[in-house]
C-alpha cells in the first residue's frame, strides 16, 4: 500500500505530529478511505524503525504531549525512489465486483446474474452522479476535483465492463438456449 | 504518375461525379457543334447573291464573318456551361481529392487527376458532338423547290480547323477546370478554400472605360483618317472584350457593395445572411454571372444596333417621301435583310442567355447542396425556410440587378459610340425616274432636304431584355429553392 | 414540479428502420434528463421528436399540454426558436456570420432591433467566456469556442427546454467537461430543463435522471442491452 509514502510526502514541507498528519492525509485525498489514528502511529513507528523519519520534538498545546516527526535523508531518498518507479499497470485483477460477477455466473442462473448487475449498475450510476455533483459544486478545490475524476474514471471503466460482460453473457445464453 | 494511374483515379467517382462528367460531356458536345458550324460557315467559298443558299448572310462573302462571329459568340456561354458543370458536386470530388492527398499525392497530382477527369469528359463530348454534327448535317440537308439550301450542308468543314476545334474543346474545358481549382488548396484533411483577403475595388470600372474608348476610337477619328480593316476589327473587338471583362470583374465590387448595403440598410435576418455571404465571397457573382452578363451585353448591343438601323431606314424614308417624284434611296439591300440579321443575333443571344441560366442553376444548386448541413441545422433551431429562401434570393438578386444595369448600359453605350443621330445630307441631282433609263433618257432634277434624326435609346426593348433575364434568374432561384427544400431536410443532420 | 414535456407511445421509422417503437418520457420544469443508450437505439430521433423537429409517426408529444404533432411546421418552427434551445455536436453556426450575429439571429428572427439583439448576444457570449470572439467568424475558432458560441445561441432566447445532442462529442474530455459544466450551471440558474442525449455515462452523470433507450424503447433495467432471448 502507499500510505507510508503518502505520510513521507506530507513531511516534506516540515515536521508534523501524528494528528496533524491524519488531518492532512484526509484533506489531500478527500475521496480515499479516511486514515485511522492507530494506523498513523503504527506506520510512523515502522518508518522510524527503517530510518526514514525521526522524532524531532514534543509539542504541547493544552492537551496531551504530541511527538513531531521529521523526514530524514534516507526518507527523502525513499520518496524520490518511489516517485521515480513506474507502477506496473494493474498486475493482478483483484476486485470484489469482478469476483462477484464471476461467481454469480458460476453458481447462479443468468437471471440472477442479471439482477445483480442491474442493481450494481444503479449503485454505480448513483455514485457517479454524486461524485459529479461534488466536482461541480461551486468552490470545489482542485483536490476534490482530481479525486472525483479518479473515482469517476474507475466507475466508468467498471460500468463499461459490466455492460460488455452482460452483453457477452446474453449472447452466450442465446447461443446455448436459442 | 503513369497516365494509366491518372486515368484510373480520374474515373473513380460517385454518382454525382458521373452526373458532372455527363453534363460536362454534354455541354462540350454542344460547344463542339457550335464551333463546327462556325468552321463550316468559314469554309464556304461562294460569293454569289443568287448562290446556293436561301440566306444572303451565307451567300455573300462580306457578310459571312458576322455569322461566324455570332456562332463563336454562341459557343462561349456553352463553354461557360461546361465550366459550371465542373463545379457540380464539388464537395464530393474535393473529399476524393483530399483522400488522394492523404494517400501521398502532391497537390499538382491531385489537380492533374481532377483536370484529367474534365479533359476526358470534354473529349468524349467533342467526339459525340462531331457525331451529332454529322447526323444534323445529313438531316438538315433539305433543298427547296429552287434547289436552294437553308444551311451550308453541302460544304465540309475544313479539316485542319475542325480537328483543332475538336481538340480545343477538351483542352479548354480542362484549362477552365484547373483555373477553378487554382484557389482550392487541396489539403489532406479536406478542402480549404483560400479566400481572397482584400475586398474588391472598383478598378474594373477603368477596364469598362478603356473598352469603350477602344471601341470609340475609329468613330472619333472620323472618316478623314483611313484605318486598315484589320486594325478596325482589332479595335472594335478588343473594345468589346475589354468592356465585357470589366463588367464581369466589376460584379465582384458590385457584390461587395451590395452586401454592405444589405447589412447596413436591412433589418431582416435574411438580409443579414445574404449580406454576409456576399461580403465573404464577392467573386461568386463574377464566376456565376459571367456568361449571363456577356450575353446581356451582346443583346443590348444588338438592340441598340437595331434602333440605329431603324432610324437610318426612317431617315431614308423621309428623304424619299420629301422628294417630288419619289426617290428610292436606302441601305444597300433589302431593309428586311438587315433586320433579319439582327433578329438572328438576338435569337443567338436568347439561346446563350438560356444556356447561361442553366449554368447558373447548376452553380446555385451546387452552392446550396454544399451548405446543406448548415441549412438543416438552421431549420432545426427554428429558422423558417422562408427566411433561408429569402436569403438565397437576395444573395442572387442584390448584385445581379446592378450588374445587369451596367451590362445593358455598356451594350447600348457601345452602339451609341457609333452614332447618336442619323444625319443624311440634303442635295440635288438629275436622275432618271422613267421606266427605261438609257443613256439619253429624260432626267428629272430632284432636290431633297437634309434629314437629321436622333437615334432613340430603345428603352422599352432594353427593359424587355433586362426584365426577361431577371425573370429567367428568378425562375432559376425558384428551382434552386426546391433544392434548398430538400437540403433543409433533417435527414441531413444525420449525415454528419 | 410540473411536467413541461410529456411524450407517450412515440413511434418513428426511417424507411424500413424502426427508430422508435413506443417511447414514454416526461420532462419536468428545470429538470435535467439524460437520454442514453447504445448507438442506433433511437436517442437522436427521440430528441428530434421531442423538439418538434421531426413529426412522430404515432403517439403524442405534449408541451405545456399542447400536442406538437398536431401543429403545423411553421408553428413548430416558431416554437423551436422561442421556447426551445437546440444544440448539436457541431456544424450549427452560419460560417459567414460573426459569433455575435450567429447568437443574435434568433432574436432578430423574433423581431428585435439590431443593436439590442447584438447587446444581448454579446452578454450571452460573455456568460460563456467568449465575449472577446464576438466579431470572429466560426472558421477562426477552436472546437470549444465554437460550442460555447452555439450554447450561447441556444440559450439567448432563454428557452424553457434546451435540447442537446452529444454537445461535447466533438471536444476533448477536459474542454467537454468545462462546456457541459457551463451548460448545466446556466440551465440551473435559468431553470431551463435540459434533454441531454449522450452515449457516455460520465456525461449522463451530470443529469438529475437518466433514461436509457434500447432498440427504440425505454429500457427500465437501465442496462441498455438485451439479456433474455
Amino acid at each position: 500500500m502507499s500510505t507510508p509514502h503518502v505520510l513521507l510526502g506530507l513531511l516534506v514541507n516540515g515536521p508534523r505530529h501524528g494528528y496533524d498528519l491524519k488531518k492532512a492525509h484526509d484533506e489531500r485525498l478527500p475521496q480515499a478511505k479516511p486514515l485511522a489514528f492507530g494506523q498513523v502511529y503504527a506506520t510512523l513507528g515502522r518508518l522510524e524503525r527503517d530510518g526514514y523519519v525521526e522524532q524531532s520534538g514534543q509539542e504541547r498545546e493544552g492537551g496531551p504531549d504530541r511527538t513531531t516527526y521529521s523526514l530524514t535523508e534516507a526518507g527523502r531518498a525513499q520518496i524520490d525512489d518511489w516517485l521515480a518507479q513506474t507502477e506496473r499497470p494493474a498486475p493482478y485483477v483483484s476486485s470484489t465486483l469482478f469476483s462477484k460477477v464471476v461467481v454469480s455466473l458460476l453458481v447462479a442462473d443468468a437471471d440472477r446474474a442479471r439482477d445483480y448487475l442491474i442493481a450494481q449498475r444503479a449503485a454505480h450510476t448513483a455514485r457517479m452522479r454524486e461524485l459529479t455533483a461534488v466536482k461541480t459544486t461551486p468552490g470545489a478545490g482542485l483536490g476534490d476535483i482530481v479525486a472525483a475524476d479518479y473515482a469517476i474514471a474507475h466507475l466508468d471503466a467498471d460500468l463499461r465492463w459490466l455492460t460488455t460482460t452482460l452483453q457477452r453473457v446474453a449472447d452466450l445464453h442465446r447461443e446455448v438456449h436459442g | 504518375m503513369r497516365p494509366s494511374t491518372v486515368l484510373r483515379l480520374a474515373l473513380a467517382g460517385s454518382r454525382t461525379d458521373r452526373l458532372r462528367t455527363v453534363l460536362t460531356a454534354a455541354s462540350s458536345a454542344l460547344a463542339a457543334i457550335a464551333l463546327l458550324a462556325a468552321v463550316t460557315v468559314g469554309s464556304i467559298t461562294t460569293n454569289d447573291p443568287n448562290g446556293p443558299y436561301t440566306s444572303q448572310l451565307l451567300n455573300e462573302a462580306g457578310l459571312r464573318p458576322g455569322v461566324l462571329a455570332a456562332l463563336i459568340l454562341l459557343s462561349i456561354p456553352v463553354l461557360g456551361l461546361a465550366g459550371q458543370c465542373i463545379r457540380l458536386g464539388a464537395p464530393a470530388r474535393d473529399r476524393r481529392l483530399a483522400a488522394l492527398r492523404l494517400a501521398g499525392a502532391t497537390p499538382r497530382q491531385a489537380v492533374l487527376v481532377a483536370s484529367a477527369e474534365t479533359a476526358l469528359a470534354g473529349l468524349v463530348g467533342s467526339i459525340t458532338g462531331y457525331g451529332l454534327f454529322l447526323a444534323l448535317r445529313a438531316m438538315l440537308h433539305r433543298p427547296d423547290a429552287a434547289g436552294l439550301l437553308p444551311l451550308p450542308t453541302d460544304v465540309w468543314p475544313a479539316v485542319l480547323p475542325a480537328v483543332l476545334v475538336l481538340a480545343a474543346v477538351p483542352l479548354v474545358a480542362a484549362a477552365v477546370g484547373t483555373l477553378l481549382l487554382r484557389r482550392v488548396v487541396i489539403s489532406p484533411l479536406g478542402v480549404v478554400r483560400r479566400s481572397r483577403e482584400q475586398a474588391p475595388r472598383p478598378w474594373p470600372g477603368v477596364l469598362i472605360a478603356v473598352g469603350l474608348a477602344l471601341f470609340g476610337i475609329p468613330n472619333w477619328l472620323g472618316d478623314d483618317v483611313r484605318i486598315a480593316d484589320e486594325v478596325l476589327l482589332l479595335l472594335l473587338g478588343s473594345g468589346v472584350t475589354v468592356a465585357t471583362v470589366g463588367v464581369i470583374l466589376g460584379t465582384g465590387w458590385i457584390s461587395h457593395v451590395s452586401g454592405r448595403l444589405l447589412l447596413r440598410l436591412g433589418r431582416r435576418p435574411a438580409l443579414l445572411l445574404a449580406g454576409r455571404r456576399l461580403l465573404s465571397d464577392p467573386w461568386n457573382g463574377s464566376r456565376t454571372f459571367a456568361g449571363l452578363l456577356a450575353g446581356v451585353i451582346a443583346g443590348a448591343f444588338a438592340i441598340g444596333y437595331r434602333a440605329m438601323l431603324s432610324t437610318e431606314m426612317l431617315a431614308y424614308d423621309r428623304i424619299n417621301a420629301g422628294a417630288p417624284g419619289g426617290l428610292e434611296m436606302g441601305l444597300a439591300g433589302d431593309d428586311e435583310f438587315y433586320l433579319n440579321a439582327v433578329r438572328l443575333v438576338i435569337v443567338a443571344v436568347a439561346v446563350g442567355v438560356t444556356v447561361a441560366a442553366g449554368g447558373m442553376l447548376i452553380a446555385l444548386a451546387e452552392s446550396i447542396v454544399a451548405r446543406r448541413r448548415a441549412y438543416a441545422a438552421l431549420t432545426a433551431v427554428g429558422v423558417p425556410r422562408r427566411v433561408l429562401s429569402e436569403a438565397v434570393l437576395w444573395h442572387t438578386v442584390a448584385p445581379l440587378v446592378p450588374a445587369l444595369l451596367v451590362a445593358l448600359t455598356v451594350g447600348v453605350g457601345l452602339v451609341r459610340l457609333i452614332a447618336t443621330e442619323i444625319r443624311l445630307s440634303g442635295g440635288e441631282a438629275d436622275v432618271c425616274l422613267g421606266e427605261t433609263c438609257g443613256p439619253d433618257a429624260a432626267l428629272t432634277h430632284v432636290v431633297w432636304p437634309e434629314v437629321v434624326l436622333p437615334v432613340p435609346v430603345p428603352l422599352a426593348d432594353l427593359a424587355v431584355l433586362g426584365g426577361g433575364v431577371l425573370l429567367a434568374m428568378l425562375a432559376v432561384v425558384g428551382a434552386g429553392l426546391l433544392v434548398l427544400r430538400s437540403s433543409t431536410d433533417l435527414e441531413e443532420l444525420r449525415a454528419g | 414540479m410540473t411536467t413541461l414535456l410529456r411524450a407517450a407511445e412515440l413511434t418513428r421509422a426511417y424507411g424500413p428502420t424502426q427508430a422508435l417503437r413506443g417511447v414514454d418520457i416526461d420532462v419536468a420544469e428545470g429538470e435535467i434528463v439524460a437520454v442514453t443508450g447504445p448507438s442506433g437505439c433511437g436517442k437522436s430521433t427521440l430528441l428530434h421528436c421531442l423538439a418538434g423537429i421531426l413529426r412522430a409517426d404515432s403517439g403524442t408529444v405534449r408541451y405545456r399540454d399542447q400536442d406538437l404533432n398536431l401543429w403545423s411546421e411553421a408553428d413548430r418552427s416558431r416554437l423551436r426558436r422561442t421556447d426551445f434551445g437546440i444544440l448539436f455536436q457541431f456544424g450549427q453556426l452560419v460560417p459567414e456570420l460573426t459569433a455575435a450575429e450567429n447568437v443574435a439571429l434568433p432574436l432578430l428572427l423574433a423581431g428585435s432591433g439590431r443593436r439590442e439583439a447584438r447587446q444581448t448576444a454579446v452578454g450571452w457570449l460573455d456568460r460563456f467566456g467568449v465575449a472577446d470572439l464576438a466579431d470572429q467568424r466560426p472558421g477562426a475558432m477552436s472546437g470549444g469556442q465554437l460550442q460555447r458560441c452555439a450554447v450561447a445561441r441556444a440559450m439567448v432566447t432563454e428557452p424553457a427546454v434546451l435540447f442537446a445532442d452529444e454537445p461535447t462529442g466533438a471536444l476533448d474530455v477536459l474542454t467537454g467537461e468545462q462546456v457541459l459544466n457551463e451548460i448545466v450551471g446556466v440551465a440551473r440558474a435559468q431553470r431551463t430543463a435540459v434533454v441531454l442525449v449522450t452515449h457516455e455515462a460520465q456525461i449522463a452523470a451530470y443529469a438529475d435522471r437518466e433514461v436509457v433507450l434500447r432498440d427504440g424503447r425505454v429500457d427500465a433495467t437501465g442496462l441498455g442491452i438485451g439479456v433474455r432471448s
